[in-house]
């Protein structure tokens, strides 16, 4: 799979669990840079990413996990 | 060992002396020393050496063979089994009576006169900071976020970290691992610091909360005499002296460590500012918080229980229902785990527990009535006045729920809402009558207000950095005044030395 279409799907997921059409993300997005996401909405963010990608996170990067970019590296590793 | 007492100060100059003075390469074992002298100093016997010994083992070989076979599924049976054995510890020695009181009520209910009760050991000190660190550490081992250490001694010392034994903060390994163990040379600039922030400690926890606390003693030891705005006052009071009297540990615990150039996690943020109660929660003890979010609320949410629960409450309501749904059970026992992490008791339960979590879904659920009413009625949300407002509220509530904390059991909390409803007259005329004359009362209040403007100033800039760009007349003004304000209003004394801090007992 092509970062480009991992971005994309990425996207429908974002749009999808914080209720906002217009979020686009890149590598650099952070919590900071959407307004709704805070430690409640990130692990429903994972949940979705982990079945729209059919993986799994493990604790230890949730945790961590410091931007957009790194999640895409994860995902990357793992399909 | 009491922060505030001069035996603490002689073994924090005799620490702090040896630790400079001895080659940097064992400096840390100097720490280990100290930090062993201070846990056991006081009740050295073989119960207490052996709860220490079994948490201390079962963190330190489960940790050592997570990493070993790492990746395999034995791992994941040396995590369980450590947490198994610090947990077993921690609910032998805090939470079996919980248990049996539970088993006694549910015996009235059946008309069935149960009176199980067993006097468990006293808890070693620190036991529920250092069992939580210790179960962080191992779970980071197994999430492959740190490498587990293998010197006994030097894991011993990250279990046993001496300013952490009396309030915490909550300290992970990660975090921790490069601070303790590296060599620290003696710095001017955090010496001053350091002791800057002890004092404000002090300060916070001498002059303030000892005042605060005699009103508070008074009027919940005689609830049924004061009773109306006695009460008031004394429920507003509490919540002041119980965050001073923490938050003012933390202080010194903090200066001490800062010396000694070992920066901790802070653990407030000036938590009276908040707007609502899950914001209050953010700045209030910050590393419990963090603590469960990372080891209890995220594992419970992924949990394939609650994902079970989303995909069917999904089904039945809806997206939005579901993820409700989801966040309250979770939050639920998070808040539970909170209240019941204070003590086996179920007052700590009810009030820093379960009333935190129904303030917060009514929050999380009146918050877009509360926006759309505010549009209609043209609130400016952001306006001075709606945030006061707003703070006043969040303090009012969270007030309401210490009561449950300050009260001797559930029972008695209920009472002392009761007579909160009952107003006798002479308030006014009695207010200087409850073991606080009228200068102390000047003094607490003009004490408070300098507090609040602190821990304002203290919301987007660091106070102390600050004072150390005042030009030297200034700077060295503001720290005489508040040297003399600890010596000369510092309430010391024969009855002080009894007091305990009140987040030692946990």
């Amino acid at each position: 799979m092509q970062k480009e279409e991992i971005y994309e799907r990425l996207n429908e997921v974002f749009r999808d669990v914080f209720d906002d059409e217009n979020i686009e993300v890149n590598e650099n997005t952070t919590s900071a840079d959407i307004e709704d996401w805070d430690s409640l909405e990130h692990i429903n963010l994972i949940v979705a990413v982990e079945n729209e990608f059919g993986i799994k996170f493990n604790m230890g990067e949730v945790t961590t996990m410091k931007n957009v970019g790194e999640m895409v590296e994860i995902i990357i590793s793992r399909i | 060992m009491n922060l505030t007492t001069f035996s603490f100060l002689l073994f924090c100059i005799i620490t702090l002396l040896i630790y400079f003075i001895v080659p940097k390469k064992g400096q840390w074992f100097v720490l280990l020393l100290s930090s062993l002298y201070f846990l056991f100093y006081k009740d050295f016997n073989i119960g207490t050496l052996f709860y220490v010994l079994v948490i201390f083992l079962a963190a330190y070989f489960s940790a050592i063979f997570i990493d070993k076979y790492a990746h395999k599924k034995s791992a994941k049976w040396f995590l369980i089994g450590g947490i198994f054995l610090i947990l077993s510890q921690l609910i032998l020695l805090k939470y079996v009576n919980l248990f049996l009181v539970t088993i006694n009520h549910i015996g009235s209910l059946f008309g069935q006169s149960i009176n199980l009760e067993i006097t468990p050991p006293a808890a070693p000190l620190g036991i529920s900071y250092y069992s939580l660190i210790m179960i962080s550490y191992i779970i980071d081992v197994y999430r492959g976020l740190c490498k587990p250490q293998k010197n006994p001694l030097k894991c011993a010392l990250f279990m046993t970290y001496f300013p952490i034994l009396t309030s915490g903060p909550f300290i992970r390994y990660p975090d921790m691992e490069k601070k303790l163990y590296t060599k620290h040379k003696f710095n001017y600039d955090n010496l001053c610091r350091g002791l800057i922030r002890i004092l404000w400690g002090l300060f916070k926890i001498l002059v303030i909360s000892q005042r605060l606390g005699i009103i508070v003693d008074t009027v919940y030891q005689n609830y049924s005499t004061y009773s109306g705005l006695y009460i008031i006052m004394a429920v507003l009071f509490f919540t002041m002296q119980l965050y001073t009297n923490f938050s003012g540990s933390i202080d010194i615990i903090m200066g001490v460590s800062k010396i000694m150039g070992i920066e901790l996690p802070e653990n407030f943020h000036s938590p009276f500012f908040s707007r609502t109660i899950t914001e209050l929660w953010r700045n209030w003890h910050i590393t419990l918080g963090a603590w469960l979010k990372d080891y209890v609320f995220y594992p419970l949410m992924k949990s394939n229980l609650i994902q079970k629960i989303g995909t069917k409450t999904k089904k039945l309501f809806g997206k939005k229902v579901s993820k409700k749904i989801t966040l309250y059970i979770s939050m639920l026992i998070m808040w539970i785990l909170i209240g019941a992490w204070h003590s086996g008791e179920y007052k700590f339960i009810i009030g820093s527990g379960i009333l935190q979590f129904i303030y917060m879904v009514f929050e999380d659920l009146l918050a877009p009535i509360v926006k759309k009413g505010c549009k209609k009625l043209r609130i400016n949300p952001d306006s001075f006045g709606y945030k006061l407002y707003q703070c006043l509220r969040t303090y009012l509530l969270f007030s309401l729920a210490m009561i449950f904390f300050r009260a001797s059991s559930v029972s008695n909390a209920l009472e002392i809402i009761k007579n909160m409803f009952i107003f006798k007259p002479g308030f006014f005329t009695n207010i200087f009558n409850l073991g606080l004359n009228k200068a102390n009362f000047v003094v607490l209040i003009f004490c408070l207000i300098i507090l609040f403007i602190i821990e304002y100033l203290q919301i987007k800039e660091d106070v102390i950095e600050d004072l150390f760009t005042q030009n030297i007349v200034v700077r060295w003004i503001l720290i005489y005044a508040l040297i003399f304000a600890v010596l000369i209003f510092g309430m010391y004394g024969p009855k002080y030395d009894q007091t305990i801090f009140i987040y030692q007992q946990f």
